[in-house]
């Protein structure tokens, strides 16, 4: 809805209008992170999403874009395995983390989740432990005790989701005392504590103000450097201003989510070759 | 903060005085009808009886605390007079029995409980969770008196051939848990007690657990932790407050269980505490005593047992209450 009022024309318009041929930049030229093959997501046989088949390239952000009902979610939540959790799940194709297959390659899912990192939709700070506790929890989890490792370890992620200063004289406070932007930075360098390759984003700004939405888009930004992002947004804009990759995806006939088109963002923007995606990102529904 | 907020009470009062029809436009608290004077009337039977009630367990126990003085707490025999010597009546091995039958349910109860609330919540598929639900709610139910016959005739000659002497087998078993004479014991009560508590816990522990956000428990897992590591730092810190609050309610059906801890701990006052040894409680004794105290100073002595256990259950909810509050602004803050 939202995406229909800000008018995904604007963003499209000023990409195609743009400094950069797409033609020549493709961000996906470079290294690959992961790639998705002919991935399938079924609830006790109800099928979800459908033969997803792209490669997200390494450092960039990739979007997953879609009207609700899509299965944007449910293919991200495929990337680390957390379905499993869901009784009647499964997830086939092939899904590869550098040359890893994640379901079939022998790696223990606490291993992969620690490559693999999340945020959520809603910010979801541990209530019990401190602003500290919850940044180390990560590293606790995979056995690290040092002190001196935590402490630099809790530094650097959080000054990585820009959270550092604000909060560095209350560490032993309780996370639930930090607004919910903080909150939900403070989610992200929790994530980003473990070093994981890959940082999975859930709309992670749908709880958010239009200010702490900004801010975590301009850290995704800087991010990059450090992890490759894959995020879900209902917000056409956001994925615009940024990601480097966007896929779309739609619901077909049977209720099952598709890939509709993967792309640069910039060409996904300005030319797609889809006319759904066309009538998509011009707010024609979804 | 409180000025204000009485002021906008004061002042929406108001403006419903002025703004209701003619005729019901009453000064407050001048006139009272039926209503109000219904609702007093059944308040004020109910503040008469408490007072009756608790005035007339600590008045009628005077006698005995004049009689034993400190004794009665610390003292550990019960001799009513024979005539030549006077009668002695201390309660503390009922105490003792009393905290160490309970303990020894609670401790039970409680892992055994936890186990089966988390296999609820995380292993049973959702048809099968609301089933076992019920059923566990359904035990929670069954008197107590059922309980103890099932301690007695099935239990009791279990303790008594199998895991009373298996346990007086063990390296150090003779000095730890002592000797099972007729299978009657305090380690039998407690079992017994466990039993008893453990739908009560599970009852309130499931749905405590329940409670915990999935996306808690998605954060833990996505952050690397095995299942195991998430049960223990993520759903059993965030729903502490809830399972203190099923162990404490469990521990004070334990406390002032009656029937089924005098059927099965032997009733004996003595101060042999070893598990397999035979004992008693305090509301088990008070039970027990009474046919043959009547018109004896003994009475004011079980009367005095009740304060005991009066005293002890509100000293036990005071603590609880003090705890959930201390925890509960430690989560808010």
């Amino acid at each position: 809805m939202t995406d229909t009022q800000s008018g995904p024309m604007g963003a499209g318009v000023s990409i195609a209008h743009g400094m950069v041929d797409p033609e020549v930049e493709d961000p996906r030229l470079g290294p690959t992170a992961m790639s998705l093959r002919d991935v399938s997501v079924t609830f006790n046989g109800r099928t979800a999403v459908r033969d997803v088949t792209f490669d997200v390239p390494a450092n960039k952000v990739t979007a997953l874009i879609g009207p609700s009902g899509s299965g944007k979610t449910t293919l991200l939540r495929s990337l680390n395995r957390l379905h499993d959790l869901t009784k009647g799940a499964r997830v086939s194709g092939q899904i590869l983390l550098g040359d890893t297959d994640i379901y079939n390659g022998g790696i223990p899912t606490t291993v992969l989740r620690s490559r693999i990192g999340m945020v959520f939709q809603r910010p979801n700070p541990f209530p019990t432990m401190s602003i500290y506790d919850n940044v180390v929890s990560g590293l606790r989890f995979n056995g690290v005790k040092k002190k001196a490792i935590l402490d630099e370890a809790a530094e650097s992620a959080l000054n990585a989701a820009a959270l550092f200063d604000e909060i560095k004289d209350r560490m032993k406070a309780h996370a639930s005392t930090l607004s919910g932007g903080q909150q939900q930075r403070l989610c992200i360098a929790r994530a980003l504590a473990v070093e994981p390759e890959v940082l999975l984003m859930d709309e992670p700004t749908s709880a958010l103000d239009p200010i702490s939405t900004k801010k975590i888009e301009e850290l995704m930004v800087d991010l990059k450097k450090r992890v490759t992002i894959i995020i879900v947004t209902h917000n056409m804009q956001q994925a615009a201003r940024a990601s480097d990759v966007t896929a779309f995806l739609l619901m077909g006939e049977d209720g099952a989510g598709e890939q509709i088109e993967v792309d640069a963002t910039l060409k996904l923007f300005s030319q797609p070759s889809d006319p759904r995606t066309l009538d998509y990102i011009q707010g024609r529904f979804g | 903060m409180a000025d204000t907020s009485t002021k906008s009470v004061t002042a929406s009062a108001e403006h419903y005085a002025t703004t209701l029809p003619e005729g019901r436009n009453r000064p407050s608290g001048s006139v009272r009808g039926p209503y109000e004077w219904t609702l007093i009337a059944l308040s004020v039977i109910f503040g008469l009886v408490s007072f009756w009630f608790v005035g007339t367990i600590l008045f009628k126990s005077i006698p005995a605390f004049k009689q034993q003085g400190f004794y009665l707490l610390v003292g550990n025999a019960w001799n009513p007079t024979d005539g030549t010597t006077p009668s002695q009546y201390g309660a503390l091995s009922m105490i003792i029995g009393t905290v160490e039958t309970s303990l020894i349910a609670i401790v039970l109860a409680g892992v055994v409980g936890m186990g089966t609330s988390l296999a609820i919540n995380f292993l049973l598929p959702a048809r099968l969770r609301t089933f076992v639900a019920t059923i566990v709610e359904l035990l929670a139910a069954v008197p107590s008196v059922v309980y103890g016959i099932w301690g007695v005739l099935v239990l009791a000659p279990w303790v008594a051939s199998t895991f009373g002497p298996w346990l007086t087998a063990l390296p150090g078993g003779a000095t730890i848990f002592g000797v099972s004479l007729a299978g009657k014991s305090l380690l039998l009560a407690g079992i017994v007690l466990a039993v008893m508590i453990l739908p009560t816990f599970v009852a309130i522990s499931r749905e405590v657990i329940g409670a915990v956000p999935a996306e808690l428990i998605e954060a833990s897992l996505s952050l690397g932790a095995t299942r195991w590591q998430t049960l223990w730092r993520t759903v059993i810190p965030t729903s502490r407050i809830g399972l203190f609050g099923a162990t404490t309610l469990a521990l004070g059906r334990a406390f002032g269980e009656t029937i089924a801890v005098a059927l099965v701990a032997g009733g004996v006052v003595q101060m042999n505490f070893h598990p397999l040894a035979q004992g008693t409680s305090l509301a088990s004794f008070i039970a027990g005593q009474w046919g043959e105290a009547e018109g004896s100073d003994q009475v004011p002595a079980l009367y005095a047992l009740g304060v005991f256990l009066m005293l002890f259950s509100l000293a036990f909810s005071l603590i609880a209450n003090r705890l959930v509050a201390k925890q509960r602004k430690a989560a808010a803050l």
